[in-house]
């Protein structure tokens, strides 16, 4: 009962997955990108890296942090989507579009509005796949982004059996069944649920959008237009979602100086620019009001 | 020192080595969402990490069965900056497995006392901070201006390198300053306000960025025209001269005001712009309709940017 060195098992497989992944999805892009100008890789291998890389962003394999902080978000999916279809400029272009309306998306306590990682990987596919440019995606990472909650909130309450399949090998002292109850049978019900939804969304989906876009072009164009309006609107809702967290105590004026900064100059700072700046303002922010500092541990809200 | 508690004079003194609250590190930082669930949250997830602790501390099995037990129930935090209460339970557990009096209400006090504040800041900080400022360097950068096709895609590398070693590097900082500085060195680093002083400078540094970003994807779209006697003004050209960009920023203000002061939910806020958006591109008089040809329509434009934006283009 008691093996020594049984318990990293799961780290084990953790870092081996990443490592082969992110290897075979780096060692790939090339073959890929090349395979798509010249004879079109296979649209079921596309669909199922797509699907993969949306398992993976909810999975913990990627070193936790590698999966929520990084494939996670809609920018670096959409990149990958970008490879993984030959177009790694558009993929992100994309991604970035797309990441923008998640910019204030804050998952605590187990509740989330929407899923970015849908968004990115399954919206990227769509939007590359249907031909649509990075403005009008926008509004069709909301839409399957939206959806995307229902995987989570199926997993949510579903995963609360393996707690108790935990609470029975605790009962028997079995310290790796404790171990697996939380890593490997929650995973592979989390990978049945996640992968074959965006697998079949993204290889029966990428035709209908092309087929929609096209009807749309010819019979009621105000309708991109809308998507393009909405493009420019919804990220509104992004950054005001983060506002929520820092446009507050004495730091709030910081937004309309970064804001004027990147508006007088028209685009002539870059966002590392103001970065910069920003580090700069922040530093002496802090030096000069001291120990004035927010109580940060008071609760959040409003 | 106590005599009474349950046969624990006589045992021989376990000592953790650092390899064994790193392991312990690893497990949580792969596997803390690895189980997450309503009943629970990362319950699961924090037993799992304790595994390699419990382990080397716990021979006999009572003992196993009544350390497993102890850390599968109800726990949440933020995973990375709240791994300080992981690394102060694995100094308790440890003081404990040598006899010192230390019984499951103290452990549980300890995780149930900061697992709310620390998600608190942690939250702010990773998610409400760090994230969203590594984010927009990111997608400045992927995105590059209006026009499709210049931007450049390291920017999603970039991010996704410096926020994984941003936010590993923050978490083993966190869990070893819980584990050298034990319960009440947590405590202390908490009442200190060096975190609410990093909570600050992130947050003016945030804003900055954050406020860069509105001009830069925030558009809005006017289309009134003022007709004075033989003049024609048009009210998004007006409106520039007074600021560029006053547009953007009153809406963004305005989105914020909604959803922070009068509590109208996003999904609602997505809703409603989508529908205002639709009607805004809604050719109601003949004259007004998008030009199909040129996808350039004389009613719509940006009132900072006066060349029309390209419209999407049908697939191939």
């Amino acid at each position: 009962m008691r093996r020594v060195n049984a318990s990293p098992l799961a780290v084990r497989v953790g870092l081996l997955l990443t490592t082969v992944l992110f290897g075979a999805l780096f060692l790939a892009s090339p073959t890929l990108a090349q395979n798509e100008s010249a004879a079109g890789t296979s649209d079921v291998v596309k669909a199922a890296l797509v699907a993969l890389g949306y398992y993976l962003s909810n999975s913990p394999f990627l070193a936790g942090n590698g999966g929520f902080f990084g494939l996670y978000r809609p920018l670096v999916a959409g990149f990958f989507v970008g490879v993984i279809f030959g177009d790694p400029v558009k993929g992100a272009e994309i991604g970035a579009a797309i990441n923008v309306l998640y910019l204030g998306f804050i998952s605590a306590g187990g509740s989330i509005p929407a899923d970015p990682s849908v968004a990115g990987w399954v919206g990227t596919a769509l939007a590359l796949g249907g031909g649509l440019d990075a403005q009008a995606a926008i509004a069709l990472g909301v839409a399957v982004g939206l959806l995307g909650t229902i995987v989570f909130f199926t997993r949510m309450s579903v995963d609360a059996t393996f707690a108790h399949v935990a609470d029975a090998a605790a009962e028997r002292g079995d310290i790796t069944g404790v171990a697996r109850a939380n890593w490997l049978w929650p995973q592979i019900f989390l990978f049945i649920i996640s992968f074959v939804p965006a697998f079949l969304a993204v290889y029966f989906g990428s035709a209908a959008v092309s087929d929609g876009i096209t009807w749309l072009n010819t019979n009621a164009p105000w309708v991109l237009r809308g998507f393009e309006i909405a493009g420019g609107l919804l990220p509104a809702i992004g950054i005001a979602l983060n506002m929520r967290f820092i446009f507050r105590g004495t730091v709030w004026p910081y937004f309309f100086i970064g804001f004027v900064m990147a508006a007088a100059s028209n685009g002539g700072l870059n966002i590392v620019t103001i970065g910069v700046i920003g580090i700069a303002l922040a530093a002496l922010h802090v030096f000069l009001i001291g120990d004035r500092a927010e109580r940060a541990m008071q609760p959040r809200g409003a | 020192m106590t005599t009474e508690s349950g046969g624990m004079t006589d045992r021989t003194p376990v000592k953790l080595d650092r390899s064994d609250v790193r392991r312990a590190f690893w497990l949580w930082t792969f596997f803390s969402h690895a189980n997450y669930n309503y009943e629970r949250l990362q319950g699961t997830a924090f037993a799992h990490a304790m595994t390699p602790i419990i382990r080397k501390l716990y021979k006999d099995p009572e003992e196993i069965k009544a350390a497993l037990k102890r850390h599968l129930v109800f726990f949440n935090t933020e995973p990375n900056v709240g791994g300080v209460i992981h690394g102060a339970v694995i100094a308790m557990e440890e003081q404990r497995a040598n006899g010192a009096d230390i019984d499951d209400d103290a452990i549980n006090s300890v995780k149930s006392g900061l697992m709310g504040p620390l998600a608190g800041v942690g939250d702010t900080i990773d998610q409400g901070t760090i994230t969203p400022i590594l984010l927009s360097l990111g997608i400045g950068i992927a995105a590059g201006s209006a026009a499709p096709g210049d931007g450049n895609p390291i920017g999603a590398l970039i991010y996704l390198v410096a926020e994984v070693a941003v936010m590993t590097a923050l978490a083993y900082f966190f869990w070893f300053q819980g584990y050298d500085r034990g319960r009440e060195g947590v405590t202390s680093l908490l009442r200190s306000g060096a975190l609410d002083r990093l909570v600050t400078g992130a947050g003016a540094l945030g804003n900055l960025v954050l406020g860069a970003l509105a001009f830069q994807f925030v558009h809005v779209f006017v289309t009134v025209s003022l007709i004075v006697g033989d003049g024609h003004f048009e009210l998004a050209k007006l409106l520039a001269q007074i600021m560029p960009g006053i547009l953007p920023l009153l809406f963004t203000l305005l989105t914020w005001y909604l959803l922070t002061r009068r509590r109208v939910s996003a999904i609602w806020l997505l809703v409603i712009y989508l529908v205002v958006a639709m009607v805004g591109a809604f050719p109601f008089f003949a004259g007004s309709a998008v030009d199909p040809t040129t996808q350039c329509p004389s009613i719509l434009h940006e009132f900072y940017q006066p060349e029309c934006i390209p419209a999407a283009t049908p697939a191939p």
